[in-house]
């Protein structure tokens, strides 16, 4: 063995004078293994020697096929160093910001069902008012069971997780029922939106608020500041005249008067007041449970007008600007929330007389001259259920619509236009404008099956859960216009709508952008800016002849004084 | 998403509301497993679903020896068939990403086509696409644009044969941040160096693939962290549907397609 250990001159020497042996030439091997590459300093030697304490030592299977993985691995294990120089600095899980959010909601859910808990024992007085006032929450638990046996649903870590923010902002706000309306992505973030209904008292505050802010307001202001450029604009074309009458002197040539902007904005429609139409439920959103939820404005007919023109995806920031024409009155945050009125008044819907009119306890009168208008409906106590045979048949007559239809206006309620105008004109002039033809949607709990279809594909495609054991299967709806959106119903007394996608509409072939609108004219198309053929010669002629001025009849004091003067210039000459 | 991994990668699936129920996990194993051990495939993948008005299409890939070249599709409307999809055409391609209306859910369902760029009588003219060729080619358009898989997933061996990585470890947090990370599964349309030196680290075996921050517009794959940023999901603008899931330094990763097989021509509008 100390024959390994000879320096390379003693190697030289000794292999002078000595036959070849197999010692010798392990030795030059070795030696040549052991060469240090110029570059990185490393000899194949100690790679190898890694590379195989490696793979003995953790015993990889085919380790021959993947031989360059190990090899490259190996290598690139040298490059992290084997001491840590920032040891003192203890690297803290991923998982501990989420943990802390989670930690303060379950902290505050844990706190207020303590306190109700000692309040009940205390006061049972105070407690039976308490429950009149404690918010129901539908039970997405429950619920979420139900879609992902159909198929749909939200993973059981998010689903926990949600249930106890609903809860959370059932504590904190002012709240009377919470129900989990979906998940919205965005870009940099995604949505979870609960859609609740005020109590009674937020609700009276925000429509007081509602009230004071604009009812009377902006529509007649607009329309007084239009009256008086209009009157502006007569003073000056009044003076332009006048002042060409007076001045004799030589002037530029007359101008026409300066083009007048004859757009007028369509009328401002009215805002739905807060617990009526489109803004009947309150929508608060949160990037992920646990952080505070945000409460969503209310829409206005304007905001769905346009987000209806315009395809956009969320970005996840509710303050961000959505760059679109036609141009969106508002942030991220009202289009968001006009995405969610569009949605929820397209997909909600529940198998019939799931829900009824009235709190459906008594039988009612109920108008429906209005087409169920504005009216509340509730959870039909005396509905049983229908077969699941009866639910999955494609014409869908069994499942009806409880979001109200969004008229073309944006609204809800049909407003008209006219009915502020109507009295003043009766009273000055006899024309007005014609009355307008109310627009009218398809009344509450409409069935699906008068969906639209949309190139052949019917809006909804029903599904059954299961084919193996029909006892447990369940209807579940998947919408088309809106994908992502879906609705379950068993054969028992459950049914819920769920929204999970991007928020877009299902449009084919594909979006087109509007076009820009036609350029307006600029004068009143009159003889004076018309086109027209210039007059030929024979015309001029024509003209002048008939319009000569009547030859005067000789008089004959005029006579003798013409004579007069000539005999005088004759006389000149 | 390997099918005998689907227990596991069920609560990872993030697709519009989504979720495989257990009956449809079940369903897909046994069958699958079927089709795996009759056709010798080394792996079997669950790609996804495709709707359509009467039944969904469900689709397979098995592979054999090489994970690029030997792919072969399958589809089913019982679970009790899968049935081989056709190679798809040149012109159906063209064709399928022109169709706006949907799968009907039967394969033998001929659609009239109208051909102007051939003669009438022509032999070579196109009349008929069967709605087995509209969802091979649907399929292959998605795969070309939308499948794909993480670096160092897919390796090629000094042969040439792409296999899946045995030993492989998974992204680390801060490279799974980045777009360049994930690459198309599909044969380079790059030019090779570009995918080689547009990185500090490259490698001959793992960077053989187009990587998807060239994809344009950018912003038409949608990267989110979630799990508190365990697990990285990216979601394709261009075909709804279509997410990829990779649980951060771990092997676990997957793609899965649920949706209706149209692309969103409307992307550049949505940013």
């Amino acid at each position: 063995m100390s024959q390994t250990f000879l320096l390379e001159p003693d190697i030289i020497a000794a292999a002078e004078n000595v036959m070849p042996d197999l010692n010798n030439d392990l030795v030059k091997a070795k030696n040549f293994l052991k060469q240090q590459s110029a570059a990185t300093g490393d000899s194949l030697y100690d790679h190898l020697v890694d590379v195989v304490h490696k793979i003995l030592s953790q015993k990889p299977s085919d380790v021959v096929d993947n031989f360059e993985q190990y090899s490259w691995e190996v290598k690139q294990e040298k490059f992290r160093p084997n001491f840590d120089l920032l040891h003192d600095i203890y690297l803290s899980p991923l998982q501990l910001s989420a943990v802390q959010r989670l930690n303060g909601m379950f902290r505050l859910v844990a706190s207020k069902l303590n306190k109700m808990e000692n309040l009940g024992e205390e006061e049972q007085e105070l407690d039976l008012e308490e429950d009149s006032v404690k918010p129901k929450i539908a039970d997405l638990i429950d619920h979420n069971y139900y879609f992902r046996e159909g198929g749909y649903g939200l993973p059981q870590s998010e689903c926990y997780a949600v249930y106890i923010a609903l809860n959370m902002l059932a504590i904190k706000e002012p709240v009377a029922t919470v129900r989990f309306f979906g998940k919205i992505f965005g870009t940099k973030a995604n949505y979870y939106i609960a859609e609740t209904d005020l109590t009674i008292d937020e609700l009276d505050r925000r429509i007081r608020e509602f009230e004071l802010k604009d009812v009377p307001g902006e529509g007649d202001s607009l329309e007084e500041a239009r009256v008086l450029e209009a009157e502006e604009q007569k003073e000056l074309m009044g003076e332009g005249e006048e002042r060409e009458e007076k001045s004799k002197e030589p002037v530029p040539p007359k101008l026409p008067p300066l083009p007048v902007s004859m757009w007028q904005p369509p009328p401002l429609i009215p805002v739905e007041r807060p617990g009526q139409g489109v803004n009947k439920k309150v929508y608060w959103v949160c990037h992920l449970p646990g952080e505070p939820w945000i409460c969503l404005p209310d829409v206005t007919p304007e905001q769905i007008r346009v987000a209806r023109q315009i395809v956009r995806v969320m970005t996840g920031d509710l303050d961000a600007e959505v760059l679109s024409f036609p141009p969106f009155n508002g942030t991220e945050r009202n289009f968001l929330r006009a995405q969610i009125a569009r949605i929820a008044s397209a997909t909600s819907i529940s198998p019939q007389g799931f829900y009824t009119y009235g709190s459906g306890e008594e039988e009612e009168d109920i108008d429906m001259e209005e087409g169920g208008g504005d009216m509340d409906f509730n959870p039909n106590p005396f509905y049983q259920g229908h077969t699941i045979k009866d639910l999955l048949d494609p014409n869908l007559t069994y499942w009806v619509h409880h979001g109200r239809h969004i008229l073309k206006q944006g609204r809800t309620l049909w407003w008209n236009p006219n009915a502020e105008t109507e009295e003043d004109v009766e009273e000055e002039e006899d024309e007005g404008p014609p009355p307008i033809e109310p627009e009218i949607g398809p009344p509450l709990f409409s069935p699906l099956s008068e969906d639209v279809r949309v190139e052949g594909l019917p809006a909804w495609s029903p599904r059954i859960s299961t084919n193996l054991v029909p006892d447990r299967a369940l209807a579940v709806l998947r919408s088309n216009i809106w994908p992502g959106a879906v609705a379950y119903a068993t054969n028992g007394k459950k049914s819920e709508c769920l929204y999970v996608g991007w928020g877009i509409k299902f449009r084919p072939p594909n979006f087109s952008p509007l076009q820009l609108p036609r350029p307006q004219e600029e004068y009143v198309v009159g003889p004076e800016v018309m086109e027209m053929a210039d007059p030929t010669f024979a015309d001029e002629e024509a003209y002048r002849i008939a319009h000569l001025p009547p030859v005067p009849p000789p008089l004959l004091g005029e006579g003798d004084g013409e004579d007069f003067g000539e005999e005088e210039e004759e006389e000149d000459d | 998403m390997n099918v005998h991994k689907l227990w596991e990668y069920k609560e990872y699936v993030n697709v519009n509301g989504m979720m495989m129920t257990s009956e449809l996990i079940s369903l897909l194993q046994n069958s699958l497993t079927l089709l795996q051990a009759e056709n010798h495939f080394t792996h079997v993948l669950y790609w996804g679903q495709v709707y359509a008005v009467d039944v969904d299409y469900h689709i397979a890939v098995g592979i054999t020896n090489d994970a690029m070249a030997d792919r072969k599709y399958f589809y089913t409307t019982d679970f009790k068939f899968w049935s081989l999809l056709p190679k798809s055409k040149q012109k159906y391609k063209l064709l399928s990403l022109l169709t706006t209306y949907p799968f009907r859910g039967d394969p033998s369902l001929k659609i009239k086509v109208l051909d102007e760029s051939l003669e009438e009588n022509h032999p070579e003219r196109c009349q008929f696409m069967t709605e087995e060729n509209r969802l091979a080619a649907t399929i292959n358009n998605i795969c070309d644009e939308a499948e794909i898989c993480t670096r160092g997933q897919l390796i090629k061996q000094p042969n040439g044969t792409v296999v899946i990585n045995p030993s492989y470890s998974g992204l680390t947090s801060a490279e799974a941040k980045q777009l360049k990370s994930y690459l198309h599964i599909r044969p380079a349309q790059q030019r090779w160096n570009t995918n080689l030196l547009t990185r500090q680290d490259y490698n001959y075996s793992m960077d053989f693939l187009d990587s998807i921050d060239q994809d344009i517009p950018a912003g038409c794959w949608n990267l989110s962290l979630e799990q508190s940023g365990s697990v990285t999901y990216l979601k394709s603008l261009y075909w709804p549907g279509m997410m990829f899931f990779h649980k951060v330094t771990s092997p676990d990763a997957g793609f899965l397609y649920v949706g209706d097989g149209r692309k969103n021509l409307d992307v550049p509008f949505l940013l």
